[in-house]
């Protein structure tokens, strides 16, 4: 599903990464671990097109993201769905736009957009908040919104940004418990972290970075 | 067509989120499509005035003493089958004695003196429009001095070319004006869209994120600055057109200019169609060099 090989990428010749060599398979839940600027972001963005590596390949689903045009690009992000620390959502827009937002993209059906929307807030719990703005929410639901975001148009890989990291202990654990449901439907799902509790909770795969080195792997079953 | 609405109706929200960013954009863009208005008004009317001074050009043909009325008939038949004639008027002999009788009645005795008329037939030609440039004229009168009967022709050489300099000029400064103040009104709407963008620059990201295309990205942006673009050019001729009326109101009040009032013209309707189209262009232009600066960047 996703592949790594031989990726280096500097910034201001700074190595970020070093000869990255990563295979997660489909269905797989990855923990991707690390102190902050070990270079989980950049390896994150660099699976969606955001980053070019100075050196390597990147494939995510059989298709080379490094010689994708950037044209291509936005159909890539069709089949991923991303989710962040700062949640990214829309202040102005309803919880419902917002959920919304991926399926518009694609001009998807009024009928379309209101089954799946309604599915997605429902998977993550939040459905009862759909005309809310997102101000109006606790940081665990905007989250939750986040993730229906993500998870809207049944994306292939769901990729995560620190997603706990506003998040207290108990949403925390919520949050991941939500990831564990939607990687046991069959999505891949990569997350990336530096908090030690994350792994306790989620006990799978565990991918460690350090200055841009992935070091020998350790994989824990739940 | 669930995509169309939602790109019209971001369009449409970001012209009311930022309302008065949006009004400095279409006084400022009406301010300066209003400059370019003026000048294009000014060039309108002179060079209506150019043409209506070009008419006045007339070429004369004069025909030689010894021409039968026949050969002068044929001579008329072969002018009027030419193309860039548009107007011709035979003027006979004894027509023109008369005419110089009553232009100037002291001379007449000068020619009465001389027992015959020394006056020449002729024909007063005037030419198409497109046949009026210098060359043209000159071409046209060396070909007719060679029609056999004809004894010379005549016309102002020097007025033609004077004419044809000043309207030249015209064109070039109206070309010059026109566009450096295009240029400004499409920096001042991309700098107000650049504004924007800076201001939903979170939102561009998220939707670059979730997958939207350069052109979903981009079609509220370009709307909105054809939409600014539009409606500075509409008030720009709105202040044109009460500018226009002023002006009227006061030369007819002048007594001495009475009359220019009726030959100074607005743009027709046609034109201001045509410039807020023009206007749309520009403001679309703008959205579009700061969406390449600004959209440009990866996530």
């Amino acid at each position: 599903m996703i592949q790594l090989i031989h990726v280096f990428k500097y910034y201001n010749r700074r190595a970020a990464l070093t000869d990255v060599t990563l295979d997660i398979e489909k269905g797989e839940f990855v923990l991707l671990m690390g102190p902050s600027g070990s270079g989980k972001s950049t390896l994150l963005r660099m699976l969606i097109g955001a980053e070019q590596p100075d050196d390597g390949h990147v494939f995510v689903q059989g298709k080379n993201v490094t010689k994708l045009k950037s044209s291509e690009i936005p159909y890539l992000r069709r089949k991923i769905g991303t989710v962040f620390q700062d949640f990214r959502l829309l202040p102005k827009k309803s919880v419902f736009d917002n959920v919304a937002l991926p399926l518009v993209v694609q001009g998807a059906s009024a009928v379309d957009i209101r089954r799946k929307v309604t599915e997605a807030l429902r998977a993550v719990g939040v459905d009862h908040k759909r005309d809310q703005l997102p101000v109006g929410l606790s940081t665990g639901e905007q989250q939750r919104v986040c993730v229906a975001r993500a998870i809207v148009n049944g994306p292939v890989v769901l990729l995560a940004d620190e997603p706990t990291g506003n998040l207290d202990p108990g949403l925390t654990s919520e949050i991941m418990e939500l990831f564990k449901l939607i990687n046991a439907r069959g999505t891949t799902v990569v997350v990336a972290t530096h908090d030690p509790l994350v792994m306790a909770q989620v006990n799978r795969r565990v991918v460690k970075l350090e200055q841009g080195m992935l070091l020998p792997e350790q994989r824990v079953l739940a | 067509m669930r995509t169309i609405f939602y790109l019209l109706r971001e369009a449409w929200t970001n012209l009311r989120t930022n309302r008065t960013t949006t009004m400095v954009a279409i006084l400022t863009t009406a301010f300066t499509l209003a400059c370019v208005g003026i000048f294009l008004l000014l060039f309108v009317n002179l060079r209506a005035a150019a043409g209506w001074l070009q008419e006045d050009v007339k070429i004369m043909v004069y025909l030689d003493d010894r021409v039968s009325r026949e050969s002068a008939a044929t001579i008329e038949q072969q002018l009027r089958s030419d193309r860039a004639l548009a107007s011709l008027v035979f003027i006979s002999k004894e027509q023109a004695l008369g005419e110089f009788k009553a232009q100037f009645p002291s001379e007449s005795h000068l020619l009465e003196g001389l027992g015959q008329n020394p006056l020449p037939a002729s024909f007063v030609v005037t030419l198409s429009p497109q046949y009026r440039a210098p060359d043209a004229v000159k071409r046209w009168a060396e070909r007719v001095r060679t029609i056999t009967g004809v004894a010379k022709v005549d016309y102002n050489q020097d007025w033609i070319n004077a004419l044809a300099t000043v309207i030249r000029s015209i064109e070039l400064i109206a070309i010059g004006v026109g566009v450096v103040l295009s240029a400004a009104a499409v920096t001042i709407i991309g700098n107000t869209i650049r504004l924007t963008l800076y201001a939903r620059r979170d939102e561009l990201a998220i939707l670059r994120l979730i997958g939207a295309t350069r052109t979903f990205i981009h079609i509220p942006y370009l709307l909105e600055g054809a939409a600014l673009g539009a409606l500075g050019s509409t008030v720009s001729l709105i202040m044109l057109k009460v500018v226009y009326e002023v002006f009227r109101q006061q030369v007819r009040a002048m007594g001495r200019l009475a009359g220019l009032e009726q030959m100074v013209t607005f743009f027709s309707p046609e034109i201001c169609l045509a410039l807020i189209i023009v206007g749309m262009g520009l403001g679309c232009a703008g959205s579009f060099v700061s969406l390449r600066r600004f959209v440009e960047a990866k996530v």
